[in-house]
């Protein structure tokens, strides 16, 4: 469906402040879980039911010598067709008609996680081992219900995360793409018309992270 | 900064050098990034590629203690292409000055040095001055001898492939940056510069910043939108404590501290004021006395009279010459002078140089009072590792206190702004407010001496009446104070003012004792017209980003600086398109001019655009250094080559050299191979000692580690995520190596040096694991102007767990 | 000081209009179950608002502290979207800046006092140490006071006593902090801006 809302992650603007990493977590009351630097500056080194929000971090070096560091600040996409929707026949997952927005119920004890993990081609949905639920990225459902914005989008400060209304989105990343292959030929929106959150990337997606662009 | 955070955003090239603002001032990006959408480019100069450089337009990588060298390439490359604005130039700077004839630099040395003392005699950089008492000078800038020509020679030795020689950096590069950077000397386009502690924590960190003020002069980028120099400072409120004076070398409002040679308030008033015989030198420092009396009122009230000199006696005298700042006060605290200690809000046991004798120095104290908001490394020194408490007899009082949503008051940011924020909720526990804290203890100190002690005279006369009716601190009532009153009623500038009437800003402050005022820089922010501090208007009607009713900036709201600059000799703005300031019937309109006075064309009344300069002219000569007027390169004191390529003086030759048995350094010596370098991350902050104490951040920044190339992990059989010790001659701290692209071994002559570089925000307290502080390795060495230590190049050994 | 909550859904390049969703109607459904739960929006609609600056860098960035009204308790900080310089926008330490009030645990709430030799803190009252800490600085004050230097100069100084800090302290607790110390006799006074 082109209504509803879309959040926009240009990562060419992206500084890795892990403003929205943090503000997820804030929002949410999710707690900090135990981590170990293994070499990285990315740390939780994974999604999972208390984190919903993952700055991954990739470095190289480009055609030209000069090294390269990629910021991709992953989030459920809130596909229109979601996969993991799939696995789901009692409204377990839900998908709100006039945001769009992709919600996991407190149901989802009762799915196979496995076969909803399997159906999402973003490896996004988590499970809390006690309580079996499943959780991820609400959108921030409860704030943009009540005249808000996702708490990530507004910790962003560079507009590498905008959101609004979906066709204007659309309209935005396409024009901010042909700016940018000005300077970076390989610059793409990543399926833009299959997910919500949409990554603008100005190289190989499997530069930034494994799953970019799907699995 | 002369500038402020959102006037980036008018900038047509950025460049961010000593400085990872993305990572340690992340919001300013935002500003950034408006520039670049309208086109701007973003450079970032530094050791390492960091969240600044992925999203520069140029990187260049360059050695750690090499900025100079950089720079005054940039300086050559800019005169030799004549990318200079001459306008700017001859008429705002002291380009055209001409110093006297004894001034010489030769391999490295001013003229004027002394050996003996490592200092230099400063008359051999004096300015000529004609038989009137105003510097001669030579707008043609031809004269071998006028600043420009000095300039040129003494940069013509630093070209491309010295310059490379010394930084590493590769010449495509370097001149990529010049090429760029020295585009801004036009008249349309600004360049400005963002710099931190990558500058400050060197042996050279002033002459560093001086480099680039020259620069910026050169291409007519001060006192512009879009343009200046602009310093971004640390913490949330170090430009509230430096105005305030919480350094010992001045009082608040940056008035110098009286020294021990100065006996009396006239001697003193005497001393901190310049003179010009040039009238078209506003020469505001003139008006200091003004200041310095109504801060005496400030302190002393009603006690301080003319008689008794407004109570200057009572101030404590450092001596002249001696320097009591940290590296020094730590050293006499080593050597167990130093029996009572406040530390208050700070961690010193992992934030100083050389860690280990700060903690040893610690537990030489007879008392230590902590106060703080979490445990912290400083406070629980005693049962740090290596400590044996039964060994250490220092008691410590340890007082808990507010944190930032918990009390109400002002706090100044980089830009100036000083902004008032409101308490949210009360204190937890027995917690309170630094206010109240401080506002009690002094209190009793005065009930203990009423009844007889050491010249109590100063602690029984202090003005300490801070308080509400219940007798809690009040910060509105400081606010004022810090704004000033008049004492009495009287008539200026045919306005007429009630005794107790707030001051409406420093242009009415007194030498007379009829005003008070606790900083004069301050002078404005609480008057009449309310708190001015708390203000919420977003009107921008120059539109450029300036909010001039948001908030209020010192001074009297002038929003950028040295905005005298930004117009022509008749007022009109260099650049139409940015209208910071213009003379328009009569009158500035814009931002607050620096000073009332019509343009410079006007021969009566005009005047030179650096007012707080005596000469009123920008300075690319600077004589008023410990270490010379024209920055020079020089070796940080831990280097990883045998000689100075660009001269044959291997360190700054005025730097103080401790020479106790914890202050040992090492350069160029087998086992510490490696450059070494310090840095944050934007999860923490400063020691950690807040933020390690908060599960969202330490998820995020778990542990110490230390950044290292490719090659150098191979050198040392090094792979990503290892167990790794990094150690300097001072000591050792373990670490988990990331391998990167991200830092590349220089390339410099027939030398490859490798380069690494940590954190500083761990600390053995917490997190478990989490690694210690970076400080235990670095060098108690500092600048001669302002003593900062060298944190940033020193050398270092690495290798495998 | 209160402040009306408002928020924007734009940060730049006007996507969209900047309307109130809450104006949309949205039909809950299914989801209606799920949306009870999600109670911290309705707090803060009820809670007091009040503006703050950052503790941290020296950007200056403005935020809203949401505090809850029936146990005083701070629920949520986020960003002022109004502040011309962040725009409600913030790095993680500002976004983290809950973590700092009194819902950590681990915050100092209880005055310790460590005596020589020994390896524990002992629990104190604030009178008692307000108390010791002024008599152990006029002890320490009289003890070694200089009137005179080496030049026969008159300095009335403290050398043996020393304080740093605090670039974390407001400008009203600073500006005491410095008198007093010089009202003391104090020349050893630094803090963070010299390192």
């Amino acid at each position: 469906m082109a209504e509803g809302y879309s959040i926009l992650v240009d990562t060419s603007k992206c500084t890795a402040c892990r403003g929205c990493q943090v503000g997820c977590k804030q929002w949410n009351e999710l707690p900090g879980t135990q981590t170990k630097n293994v070499g990285s500056y990315e740390n939780p080194q994974d999604l999972s039911f208390e984190t919903y929000k993952v700055v991954r971090f990739a470095e190289g070096s480009n055609g030209d010598g000069k090294p390269y560091w990629n910021f991709f600040s992953e989030q459920c996409r809130h596909c229109l067709s979601p996969g993991c929707m799939a696995a789901s026949e009692k409204d377990e997952i839900v998908q709100d008609e006039k945001t769009g927005a992709v919600l996991f119920t407190p149901e989802t004890k009762n799915l196979d996680f496995k076969a909803t993990l399997e159906g999402c081609p973003y490896n996004i949905p988590r499970q809390d081992p006690k309580t079996k639920v499943l959780s991820k990225c609400t959108m921030c459902f409860d704030r943009i219900t009540n005249g808000m914005i996702p708490a990530c989008v507004k910790s962003c400060p560079t507009g590498a995360m905008q959101f609004g209304e979906r066709d204007k989105v659309l309209d935005v990343s396409k024009k901010r793409v042909e700016e940018l292959k000005k300077t970076f030929p390989k610059a793409i929106a990543i399926n833009p018309d299959d997910v919500r959150v949409i990554y603008i990337v100005t190289n190989d997606p499997k530069t930034y992270w494994k799953f970019a662009a799907g699995k | 900064m002369t500038n402020h955070w959102i006037d980036l955003r008018n900038s047509d090239c950025i460049l961010v050098m000593g400085s990872n603002a993305a990572a340690n001032h992340p919001i300013s990006m935002k500003w950034v990034q408006k520039a670049k959408d309208n086109g701007a480019k973003l450079i970032s100069v530094d050791p390492r590629f960091t969240q600044t450089s992925a999203r520069a337009d140029i990187y260049a990588a360059l050695r750690s203690g090499s900025d100079i060298a950089f720079l005054g390439g940039m300086i050559k490359y800019i005169i030799d292409n004549d990318k200079y604005f001459k306008d700017y130039v001859v008429n705002y700077t002291n380009a055209s000055f001409i110093p006297v004839e004894k001034y010489n630099f030769d391999d490295g040395l001013f003229s004027g040095y002394d050996p003996k003392t490592r200092k230099y005699d400063s008359s051999f950089w004096a300015i000529k001055k004609d038989s009137a008492g105003i510097p001669e000078r030579d707008i043609t800038l031809q004269n071998p001898g006028c600043v420009f020509q000095l300039l040129k020679k003494h940069y013509s030795r630093y070209t491309p492939e010295k310059v490379s020689e010394i930084t590493g950096t590769p010449i495509n590069d370097l001149t990529k940056v010049y090429e760029t950077y020295a585009a801004t000397g036009t008249k349309d386009k600004a360049g400005t510069i963002m710099y931190a502690m990558g500058w400050t924590q060197h042996t050279v960190g002033v002459q560093n910043i001086r480099t680039m003020a020259i620069i910026q002069l050169l291409l007519g980028n001060m006192g512009i939108a879009g343009g200046g120099v602009n310093a971004l400072r640390g913490e949330s409120n170090v430009q509230g404590s430096t105005d305030q004076g919480l350094l010992f070398h001045i009082l608040p409002g940056y008035l110098r501290m009286p020294t021990s040679n100065l006996a009396t308030l006239e001697a003193y008033n005497k001393a901190i004021t310049p003179k010009t015989a040039d009238p078209m030198s506003a020469n505001w420092p003139q008006n200091l006395p003004k200041y310095s009396v109504s801060l005496l009122k400030s302190f002393w009230g009603d006690k301080a009279t003319i008689e008794n000199d407004f109570g200057y006696g009572w101030l404590p005298k450092p001596d002249l010459g001696r320097n009591y700042s940290w590296l020094n006060l730590f050293d006499e605290m080593y050597e167990g002078k130093i029996k009572g200690f406040f530390a208050w809000g700070q961690n010193p046991a992992c934030s100083g140089a050389n860690a280990n004798k700060v903690r040893q120095a610690l537990a030489k104290l007879d008392w230590l009072v902590n106060v703080n908001i979490f445990d912290n490394e400083t406070g629980s020194f005693w049962k740090g590792p290596g400590m044996d408490p039964k060994k250490i007899k220092t008691e410590v009082f340890m007082l808990p206190c507010a944190a930032s949503i918990e009390k109400e008051g002002s706090i100044a940011n980089s830009g100036r702004w000083v902004q008032w924020r409101y308490k949210a909720v009360e204190a937890p526990g027995k917690a309170k407010p630094d206010g109240e804290i401080l506002t009690e203890l002094m209190i009793e100190i005065r009930k203990l001496y009423k009844k007889g002690g050491k010249f109590p005279d100063p602690i029984l006369n202090l003005k300490w009446d801070y308080t509400d009716d219940h007798g809690d601190f009040d910060a509105h009532k400081v606010a004022k104070e810090l704004n000033g009153f008049f004492l009495k009623d009287v008539t200026i500038q045919d306005k007429q003012f009630k005794k107790g009437d707030p001051v409406p800003a420093f242009g009415f402050l007194q030498a007379d004792g009829s005003t008070s005022c606790g900083n004069w820089i301050y002078c404005q922010s609480y008057n009449a017209d309310g708190n001015n501090m708390a203000r919420r208007k977003k009107d921008d009607p120059t539109g450029l980003g300036l909010y001039p009713q948001w908030s209020w900036c010192w001074p009297v709201n002038r929003r950028i600086i040295y905005n005298r600059a930004s117009v022509d000799l008749d007022g009109q703005p260099w650049n139409p398109a940015r209208p910071l300031l213009k003379w328009v019937d009569g009158k500035w309109v814009g931002d607050v001019p620096d000073g009332p006075w019509p343009p410079m064309s006007d021969s009566k009344n005009g005047k030179y655009p650096f007012i707080m300069k005596p000469d009123g002219l920008g300075a690319i000569f600077g004589p008023g250094l410990a270490d010379g007027p024209f920055p020079e390169h020089y070796e940080p004191l831990e280097c990883p080559v045998p000689a100075n390529l660009m001269s044959g003086q291997f360190v700054n030759p005025t730097v103080k050299i401790f020479k106790g048995e914890m202050d040992k350094h090492l350069t160029c010596d087998p086992r510490f191979p490696f450059v070494g370098t310090t840095y944050r991350v934007t999860e923490h902050w400063q020691t950690g000692i807040m933020t390690r104490w908060q599960p969202w951040l330490v998820e995020a920044a778990p542990q110490m580690f230390v950044e290292l190339s490719e090659e150098l992990a191979k050198l040392r059989g090094i792979n990503n995520g290892d167990k790794v010790k990094v150690s300097t001659i001072r000591g050792e701290v373990d670490c988990v190596a990331i391998v990167t692209t991200r830092f590349r071994p220089f390339k410099m002559g027939d030398l490859t040096v490798h380069q690494v570089g940590m954190p500083w925000c761990f600390g053995w307290m917490v997190p478990k694991d989490g690694g210690e502080s970076a400080n235990l390795l670095t060098p108690n060495v500092g600048d001669p102007n302002t003593m900062i230590p060298e944190s940033k190049a020193f050398m270092v050994n690495i290798t495998k767990a | 000081m209160t402040v009306t909550r408002r928020e924007f859904l734009v940060i730049s390049g006007a996507v969209g209009a900047g309307l109130a969703l809450s104006s949309l109607g949205i039909d809950m459904g299914p989801v209606r179950a799920y949306a009870d739960d999600l109670k911290k929006i309705d707090k803060i609609k009820t809670a007091k608002q009040t503006t703050t600056i950052c503790p941290y860098c020296a950007v200056g960035c403005g935020l809203i502290c949401s505090t809850n009204t029936k146990d005083k308790k701070i629920i949520n900080i986020e960003g002022d979207p109004d502040h011309p310089i962040n725009e409600g926008a913030l790095c993680a330490k500002g976004a983290g800046l809950f973590q700092t009030t009194s819902n950590n645990p681990n915050r100092l709430k209880k005055v310790l006092y460590r005596a020589p030799g020994s390896d524990k803190w002992q629990e104190k009252s604030w009178e008692w140490a307000i108390k010791e800490i002024a008599k152990k600085v006029k002890t320490t004050r009289d003890a070694n006071f200089i009137e005179k230097n080496a030049n026969g100069e008159v300095v009335n100084r403290v050398e043996a006593i020393a304080h740093i800090g605090s670039a974390a302290l407001d400008n009203e607790e600073l500006w005491p902090l410095q008198a007093m110390m010089r009202a003391l006799g104090l020349v050893y006074i630094e803090h963070q801006a010299r390192i």
